[in-house]
């Protein structure tokens, strides 16, 4: 059997390949990002300048809804034509299907924010001068913790007809720790000015190996052909 | 076909001869035996599936499983390809105890399923090369052309799969389980859905592949069809295996018989019940 490294670079290359082909998955969801600002801005009132603490809540609407359209994509690969049964016939490590699907699930919600921030930013006039890279951080290490559960039940909820609707309400629960969490964080940021070293981030990324270490043990039993 | 699987395999630079060695080793008990399956069961949802199945396939033989819908047939592959564990008893391949984490030993198996395990968006060449390196096959781009050579797709090796008709996807997911030369066959009706000439196609290249001395497990509903083409016919009723003779001593009407035990057994629990008022 070759190298898990080795494995997990095989598979997120074929991954990254079917995306590149088709554009299926990152064009839908920014699309979706791009329309839960606009009408979160319409709903809300754009125009009015928004600090970190706001900024993080009003993009997690954003985030959440587009990270489950990723899992659910990304897992549908592997569900046409029963590719998944090919995947798990092979003389593979099923932990190197999980990483390869979880890097994949956190490149495509890192594309979504790299395109929904700065259009939230023109909407809602964030103010993030204060702590740009602060933000970046907490944002990025909660949608990691966000994709590694997500990543998880997308796979468990994959062979079922509910799909969609079920794998948000699975999912939704069991990340509101990490949401909860990162906005805390930029709240102490930016209406408390304090250091984001200090306030909460070392939770956040306990939290995050918490999730990576439950969903990698628990990925290899929840995969069935 | 312009050449066939063995005279593939020569040309490979891949070292050990797999179908020689399968075929070749066949010396007293362990070595000769592919699939030795000893009480397996499975359960789901406590409703059993597979019953106390206990099966033995040397090297090198080509064995039909028939039988009736939810049978048990395409579980009882499952277990054999490692993808479902048994709920009892136990499973050995060539020889070794198996189970999900066996890797060595399912490097040794090519499974062609209901579907035609492929991406859908990546051309025939792009999957096999990518199932190749899966399994460590050394130069899998080479062995990929030489496939679909063989399955006469090398004109269309590059578009992707998803404009292919059901035919040519069965011979694409042919040529994926072949792609480590395998030296167990397993596969689940790869007959439905093709057409006429599709089917005569897939006949002849299961033919190939057993005269080349690789293990062939093969479920199919078209009875004639499988007892004209296996060595050896397994019938499953109700997850347990009611007949297990050679293939050429059976006829299609005893085949029938055995499969429609479980109805005619049915018709008379119904007739029974009814008279005795049971629900």
């Amino acid at each position: 059997m070759m190298p898990l490294g080795q494995q997990i670079l095989l598979l997120l290359g074929k991954d990254l390949r079917i995306e590149a082909r088709g554009r299926h998955t990152v064009g839908v969801v920014i699309i979706l990002g791009i329309l839960i600002m606009v009408v979160l801005g319409l709903g809300l009132g754009a125009g009015r300048p928004v600090d970190g603490f706001g900024a993080s809540a009003i993009l997690w609407v954003a985030y959440l809804f587009g990270g489950v359209l990723c899992f659910e994509r990304t897992m549908a690969w592997e569900r046409h034509d029963d590719a998944l049964a090919g995947l798990l016939a092979a003389p593979i490590s099923r932990s190197a299907i999980y990483a390869s699907k979880l890097i994949a699930n956190i490149a495509l919600m890192f594309t979504l924010a790299v395109v929904v921030t700065p259009v939230a930013i023109a909407l809602f006039r964030f103010d993030l001068s204060e702590a740009p890279g602060s933000f970046a951080l907490v944002m990025g290490l909660g949608m990691v913790g966000f994709a590694s559960i997500g990543t998880l039940f997308a796979a468990a909820v994959s062979s079922s007809r509910l799909q969609g609707g079920l794998l948000a309400m699975l999912v939704f629960p069991l990340c509101l720790p990490v949401v909860i969490l990162s906005t805390q964080v930029m709240r102490h940021v930016f209406e408390q000015h304090e250091s984001v070293m200090g306030s909460g981030l070392a939770t956040l990324a306990a939290g995050d190996v918490i999730y990576l270490a439950a969903s990698w043990i628990v990925f290899e039993l929840v995969l069935e052909p | 076909m312009h050449q066939t699987s063995r005279e593939i395999q020569t040309q490979e630079t891949r070292p050990a001869p797999v179908v020689a060695a399968a075929a070749g080793a066949a010396g007293a008990s362990g070595a000769a035996v592919a699939i030795r399956a000893e009480g397996l069961g499975r359960e789901i949802d406590g409703r059993a599936i597979l019953r106390n199945i206990t099966l033995t396939v040397g090297r090198g033989e080509f064995v039909t499983l028939l039988g009736a819908n939810g049978a048990g047939k395409s579980t009882l592959l499952k277990i054999l390809a490692m993808l479902l564990p048994a709920t009892s008893g136990h499973l050995d391949l060539f020889g070794e105890r198996c189970g999900l984490e066996s890797a060595k030993l399912r490097a040794r198996i090519g499974l062609i399923g209901h579907g035609a395990m492929l991406y859908r968006d990546l051309s025939p060449l792009e999957n096999l090369i990518f199932f190749g390196r899966l399994y460590g096959v050394r130069e899998p781009a080479k062995r990929a052309a030489e496939l679909l050579a063989w399955l006469e797709l090398s004109h269309r090796a590059k578009d992707p799969v998803k404009t292919f008709s059901r035919g040519m996807l069965q011979r694409v997911a042919i040529a994926r389980a072949l792609m480590h030369e395998p030296d167990l066959l397993l596969a689940d009706e790869p007959f439905a859905g093709l057409d006429a000439p599709s089917m005569d196609a897939l006949a002849r290249m299961l033919t190939t592949l057993h005269r080349e001395g690789r293990t062939i497990v093969l479920t199919n509903h078209d009875i004639a069809q499988s007892i004209g083409l296996a060595e050896r016919a397994v019938v499953l009723r109700r997850g347990q295996v009611v007949l297990d003779e050679p293939a050429a001593s059976l006829s299609v009407a005893a085949v029938l018989s055995a499969i429609a035990g479980d109805i005619v057994g049915d018709a008379a629990n119904d007739a029974g019940r009814g008279r005795g008022g049971t629900p």
